[in-house]
């Protein structure tokens, strides 16, 4: 529907733009060609002769294009060459003023978005594999664009911002993800994002304003009662108005925010191996921050730090909360107002404190506010917010314990919940259990994947993914997780991943030992390195190379070989 | 150390040799080329093509799909031997030659893959 209705589009504004130049072109013709066949000519033997329509015509094409013109089928007369001479002058303007009409079309704004739109809903229709649809290209965005590329997944962007679309198609994606520039809150636009594509796994709604938010989350659930639905809001009334709507999951880039500072104070490990699965910048897995318990000063009380204060006290520590902005009635022995300078941190306390979060929303007090800490405090721990991507390298040599950039955080988070729901679970669930189980993870992932990236992937062992194991649990086979992951050049070696979490009938199994079973259609999350995903997914395939995984023999290859070892086997049956 | 690949490889490579003692020589020249070592060559080769049914791997199937190619052609070759016997007393004359051993060739071409597959499948597994 939408892609037919925009080529009626773009091929009616053609139609009207050039309804006058063709006509031009028509009426110039004909009276070139009528004056041409009328016009007695003489032929080689000195006959009057009459040029035929089609010669008329033959001469009017060469003439009017200016391509050239030699006189044909014989010389010219006198009269011939007069009327030639017009219909040159004739023929050129007219085709000038027709391709003229066709370059000011091309350049006209609105029929470039009508092709581009046209274009865009093209591309998106032949997409075969699954996609997202990403509204809004800014520094989340983007972060999860590229995201998305490397674990080769398409996104399909809309933006409303002209500039932002160009840059994507000079970004090197793996893959193509296609852009458009619009509302994206325009049922039209969604629908050209092929919201309603049976491919559509998610709609992520990450423009800046949350009213335009709300729009696409409700916009796309009305036109796809089924696809997943992930939508960033800060304010609890637009939470309000999203609850109802089923399977659409709320980002809080402030709650994410606080959730991580607060995991990287009491749960230093698990931050430490949260932020290497997601391949932060510069972590070294079993390396933790050693972040202070108490003792911690807090400058900014917007909506963060709101948040921030409210995970902090849930781990029973205090905060001294600096900020500008503070009611009156709220200036306690928690709280002083003013703006986070020297002299203010010198008031709070710092050179007693143990840990500072420079957390306002702007960089550049945050880089202030971390130059007097280090020089009133030079052992404080240091946790930095970073607004703007941008100004990364200003960040980067600040020499911080911590940086969390929020939009960074965001990213990471939804590319988690599109990826590998999973992880998050683990998260949570790692969290519950306490440092120590998270210690043991940490050391068995790092003996196994060592120096390497961690590459996140589920495997499901169903026909269309595991085609051999398929069929021995057909014929049923029990399998052993632990042989599943041994290695196909040599089964007393295991394959350098390690699996995390089974999920079988909806419920998730934490942390499954190498002795589990698995099932028919049970779901694996595994990490490990790319090549061992590579290596798994060609055994769960092989049949022959599965069975030498699970008994340590080779199987016989073709009827002539089964046959044989059937009677060698009978022959063993009937000697013992 | 495997039984079963030890045969299987015999069988696949003996057939690529006699393919290659068959052609080698000069195309044209009928005292160069035995029919014996022809008929032997297709035997050889339906023998591999027998053992390679019933393999379900990929692999499997590219071998087999090389192994009826080369039997396709030999058998063709044998066949035009027949038809071309009567030519001269002493067998197929040298333009009947030609198309003989340059059959048996093509057959030789893909007894080559044949084998390149057999070894880099087994190179691969490394076991």
């Amino acid at each position: 529907m939408a892609a037919t209705s925009e080529l009626d589009r773009v091929s009616m504004i053609v139609l009207r733009y050039m309804r006058r130049p063709i006509f031009v072109l028509i009426l110039v013709y004909a009276v070139g060609i009528t004056g041409m066949a009328l016009i007695p000519g003489k032929s080689a033997d000195g006959d009057t002769e009459f040029m035929s329509l089609f010669h008329a015509f033959y001469f009017f094409t060469y003439t009017a294009t200016t391509t050239g013109f030699g006189e044909i089928p014989s010389e010219f007369t006198d009269e011939q060459r007069l009327w030639a001479v017009f219909c040159l002058y004739m023929g050129v303007i007219a085709w000038l003023y027709a391709i003229g009409s066709i370059i000011g079309l091309i350049r006209n704004t609105h029929f470039v978005q009508a092709l581009s739109e046209y274009r865009f809903s093209k591309v998106v229709k032949q997409i075969s594999e699954p996609f997202f649809i990403i509204c809004g290209f800014g520094d989340t965005g983007s972060l999860l664009a590229r995201g998305l590329s490397d674990h080769h997944f398409v996104g399909v962007i809309i933006d409303r911002d002209p500039e932002r679309i160009k840059a994507l198609s000079l970004r090197d994606y793996n893959i193509k993800m296609p852009g458009l520039c619009g509302d994206s809150s325009a049922p039209r636009h969604l629908v050209d994002a092929g919201v309603k594509h049976p491919q559509c796994k998610a709609v992520i709604a990450l423009t800046g304003d949350e009213d335009v938010n709300l729009k696409i989350a409700v916009m796309a659930r009305f036109m796809n009662p089924d696809v997943h639905i992930i939508c960033r809001s800060t304010s609890p009334k637009h939470e309000e108005h999203l609850a109802p709507l089923h399977n659409v999951t709320i980002i809080n880039p402030f709650e994410i925010f606080a959730q991580l500072l607060s995991m990287a104070i009491t749960a230093p490990r698990l931050h430490n191996l949260n932020s290497w699965l997601v391949r932060a910048k510069g972590v070294r897995l079993g390396r933790p921050l050693k972040a202070p318990g108490d003792n911690w000063i807090l400058c900014g009380y917007g909506r963060m730090g709101k948040w921030l204060r409210q995970y902090m006290k849930l781990n029973a520590i205090e905060p001294l909360v600096i900020d500008p902005n503070l009611d009156k009635d709220q200036e306690t022995s928690c709280f002083i107002k003013g703006y986070a300078d020297h002299g203010t941190l010198e008031r709070a306390g710092l050179t007693n404190a143990r840990g500072i979060v420079a957390g306002t929303d702007s960089d550049s007090d945050n880089l202030n506010i971390m130059m007097s800490a280090q020089v009133v405090n030079p052992t404080v721990f240091t946790i930095v917010r970073q607004n703007h991507h941008e100004n990364q390298l200003a960040f980067d040599s600040a020499r911080a314990d911590l940086i969390v950039q929020t939009s960074l955080t965001t990213g990471r988070r939804i590319l988690k919940h599109l990826i590998s729901p999973q992880i998050q679970q683990l998260i949570d669930y790692l969290y519950e259990q306490g440092e120590h189980i998270t210690g043991e993870v940490s050391e068995q992932l790092s003996s196994i994947i060592g120096d390497n990236k961690p590459h996140l992937w589920c495997v499901t062992l169903d026909r269309p993914h595991a085609l051999a194991a398929a069929d021995l649990f057909q014929q049923g086979c029990k399998l052993v997780l632990r042989n599943l992951l041994r290695h196909p050049s040599d089964r007393d070696e295991s394959l350098a991943c390690m699996p995390l979490v089974i999920i079988r009938d909806g419920q998730s199994r934490m942390l499954p030992s190498l002795n589990e079973m698995v099932f028919m259609d049970d779901c694996i999350l595994l990490c490990g390195t790319e090549k061992s995903e590579q290596l798994l997914g060609s055994t769960l395939n092989n049949s022959y190379t599965l069975h030498y995984l699970i008994t340590g023999e080779e199987k016989a290859r073709g009827y002539f070989f089964l046959l044989l070892e059937e009677k060698r086997e009978r022959s063993q049956n009937r000697s013992t | 150390m495997n039984l079963e690949r030890v045969i299987f490889g015999f069988f696949i490579i003996l057939s690529l040799t006699f393919n290659f003692v068959f052609v080698v020589g000069e195309i044209d020249n009928p005292s160069h080329h035995n029919v014996w070592i022809l008929t032997i060559a297709i035997l050889v080769s339906l023998i591999a093509t027998g053992l390679k049914l019933g393999d379900r791997s990929q692999v499997g199937a590219l071998l087999l799909a090389a192994s009826l190619v080369a039997d396709l052609l030999l058998i063709t070759a044998r066949i035009l031997w027949v038809v071309y016997e009567s030519d001269t007393e002493i067998g197929p004359s040298p333009e009947s030659m030609v198309t003989i051993v340059s059959l048996a060739g093509g057959a030789l071409l893909a007894n080559i893959v044949s084998v390149v597959i057999l070894v880099g499948d087994t190179l691969m597994s490394r076991r």
